[in-house]
């Protein structure tokens, strides 16, 4: 449940900086429709980011079609991870296999920097 | 009283004094005497097709060799479609002497055929550029020219040589050689400098080595090892300076991709850097976190704090240095830290793991790779041409050798088409080996009549065409950057490459299921012509490099 709010939450943060961050918006430019699904591995929780045309779309689910997905084992470790903020826990979740990357790895990385001009 | 012309005195000074035994070009009558110079002199010619391809595999010959490729150029449009291949190495660092006719002297302002003033144009992509205006001087010339391209930070030179210089006879005892080849001097760092940077390696928790081409140009295998072997740091040999230890070494991390280095640069503490440019694929230097200690080498000492100020500055070549830092470096254990890395690129680079072990239909270029290597292994040269087909060939490939796996195209001037005359100089250095280059559709394009060269000259390569049926890497940028409506002049039709092959002479396999891409291979090997498998893949497929490329030219 943490997780899914915590999703949510991220959407409006960034829905917000597309229309009030003159850095995020210059960073997403006008790059036509990427999608960023982050999900759990059962597929149970899950929230896809739709960036096109310097617009965001967001939609709560995991089964949308993605070009990236950052998948996590548990919805606790996502949880723990994400509101973290810190790269080095993202990266130690990825060794200790709580995080994979499914997709095209780059946007996981393009999105991870886009976020952190918001926060 | 002996008296020789110009051109006998070039071939003469090639091969006795630096030992050069193979150039690369296409004739001209501007150049006659030159020829007759490699003829008197028993220098292999490789004639190619289109004077570009014999630039590019002059410096495709540095690249394995270790010693500067030379090409000969005919005045006129043979110097003008050389340009493509001479900008390529001056970006690569590539040291390659370049020797072309010009219109005569005698005619200069007169409206003589192919006048030109080459000067001015090849000037600002050559690390040293002259005309020769003496018969006589033309040994000493030369020998300015391997010096130039050899010292210091290598690079391409050009030497113009006239007509009335090269067909005109001198006494041969007033041309006099050099008593030696060009040979390389080293410099050395200040001590104070490298045991500032040997504290910053022994104080760190996770370094990561990353070396470039001038790793490559050092030749410095045993250097190396001896650092690694001793500081125990992970690393990854990029360009031209791959393979210079395996990859298979137990700290080589190419087993992580660029995904993972790009990872681990982010995380690490330490990261030392030698012969390695930082340029736009390491995002010039931002990439590297603020408060990672950084210790660079380089033979340039612009290099050194060039996009982001190094903690430790050593000028000089790669394996001087590291031999001079080695006893000051402390045996360390960075085991922990290399799983650590290890599992966490696993992660991320799950699906392509995937991809890899499993069929597809359509066929998935990183299957393809992951084919090819099944079948011609480590022991194998790996060459990989195109935009996103040079990611799968870098990430997909490993070889034991030297210059084992290298992506043409991924140079600073991106130039597609190298692939090829780069695979054909590999072949004629390491005749006993597989030579197998992953090419896109679009770069066969450019210098795919070589073939023809290769059928003359019996370099039997296996050129295999990761064939989506588009400029892939510009396709897939436009659909992130203008839509994937408006498409414009990047989509190629499904063409049957390998019947072109099949009609200069070679062997051709057309490959469309995942069940067939072995087979065919077996058999271009074992036909022992020049052979081009080519191979349809999934034209959706886009690489991790094409949104990096798509980011890189995003202007607001």
């Amino acid at each position: 449940m943490r997780f899914t709010l915590l999703l949510f939450i991220l959407y409006h943060i960034l829905k917000r900086a597309v229309k009030k961050n003159a850095a995020f918006r210059s960073y997403i430019g006008a790059i036509h429709n990427v999608r960023v699904m982050i999900k759990t591995a059962d597929g149970k929780r899950g929230r896809v980011f739709i960036f096109d045309r310097g617009g965001l779309k967001s939609r709560s689910g995991a089964t949308h079609p993605y070009d990236v997905a950052i998948v996590w084992s548990d919805p606790g470790t996502a949880f723990r991870v994400l509101s973290s903020q810190s790269d080095e826990q993202q990266f130690l979740a990825a060794a200790a296999g709580k995080m994979k990357i499914d997709g095209m790895a780059f946007f996981a990385q393009w999105f991870n920097d886009g976020v952190k001009l918001v926060m | 009283m002996a008296l020789i012309n110009g051109g006998h005195l070039v071939g003469k000074y090639l091969k006795q004094v630096e030992n050069v035994d193979i150039v690369f070009g296409i004739s001209g009558g501007h150049i006659e005497s030159m020829l007759d110079g490699f003829t008197e002199y028993k220098i292999r010619t490789i004639d190619v097709r289109h004077e570009q391809a014999a630039a590019m595999m002059a410096h495709a010959w540095s690249v394995y060799t270790g010693r500067p490729g030379v090409c000969f150029l005919t005045a006129g449009p043979g110097f003008t479609n050389g340009l493509t291949g001479i900008a390529n190495a001056y970006l690569d660092n590539a040291p390659m002497v370049v020797l072309c006719g010009r219109h005569p002297l005698r005619d200069d302002l007169t409206g003589a055929l192919q006048e030109l003033n080459q000067m001015d144009i090849v000037k600002p992509m050559t690390k040293w550029a002259a005309t020769c205006y003496d018969t006589k001087r033309i040994p000493e010339y030369l020998s300015i020219a391997f010096r130039q391209a050899m010292e210091g930070r290598p690079g391409p030179v050009f030497l113009e040589l006239p007509p009335d210089i090269l067909n005109v006879k001198v006494e041969e005892s007033q041309a006099p050689k050099p008593s030696r080849a060009t040979r390389k001097y080293t410099v050395h760092p200040d001590d104070a400098d490298l045991k500032n940077a040997a504290d910053i390696i022994n104080g760190a928790k996770k370094p990561l080595f990353l070396g470039g081409t001038g790793i490559g140009f050092s030749a410095c295998a045993e250097q190396l090892r001896a650092f690694v072997d001793k500081s125990g740091i992970p690393f990854m040999l990029l360009n031209n300076g791959r393979g210079e230890l395996p990859d298979t070494h137990p700290l080589s991390i190419w087993d992580a991709g660029n995904i993972g280095m790009m990872v681990t640069i982010q995380q690490a503490d330490v990261i030392v850097s030698a012969g390695l440019r930082f340029n736009w694929i390491l995002q010039s230097g931002k990439i590297i976190p603020p408060a990672t200690k950084l210790v660079r080498i380089d033979i340039d000492p612009h290099e050194v704090d060039r996009n982001r100020t190094a903690d430790a500055g050593l000028v000089g070549d790669a394996g001087s240095v590291l031999k001079q830092l080695t006893p000051l470096v402390q045996k360390r254990d960075h085991s922990e830290w290399l799983k650590t890395l290890r599992a966490a690129s696993r992660s991320m680079l799950d699906y392509e793991i995937r991809t890899r072990e499993n069929p597809s239909d359509p066929i998935h270029p990183i299957r393809l790779a992951a084919q090819i290597r099944s079948v011609t292994g480590e022991d194998a040269m790996y060459v990989a041409d195109g935009g996103d087909t040079v990611y799968f060939g870098l990430t997909g490939f490993m070889s034991k050798h030297r210059a084992g796996v290298i992506g043409t195209s991924s140079g600073l001037l991106g130039c597609l088409g190298t692939g090829i005359p780069f695979a054909m100089a590999a072949k004629l250095a390491y005749p006993d080996r597989n030579v197998v280059l992953l090419n896109g559709d679009g770069s066969f394009g450019f210098n795919s009549m070589e073939f023809d060269t290769m059928v003359r000259h019996n370099i039997p390569i296996l050129c295999v065409v990761n064939n989506d049926c588009a400029w892939g890497m510009i396709k897939h940028s436009q659909e992130l950057s203008i839509g994937a409506d408006r498409l414009q002049c990047s989509e190629l039709g499904t063409r049957r490459y390998e019947k072109m092959v099949e009609g200069l002479g070679g062997h051709g396999e057309f490959v469309t299921r995942d069940e067939d891409i072995v087979p065919a291979l077996e058999r271009a090997i074992a036909s022992g012509k020049p052979a081009c498998v080519n191979v349809m893949t999934d034209p959706t497929v886009t690489s991790p490099a094409t949104p990096l490329f798509y980011q890189s030219l995003k202007m607001e």
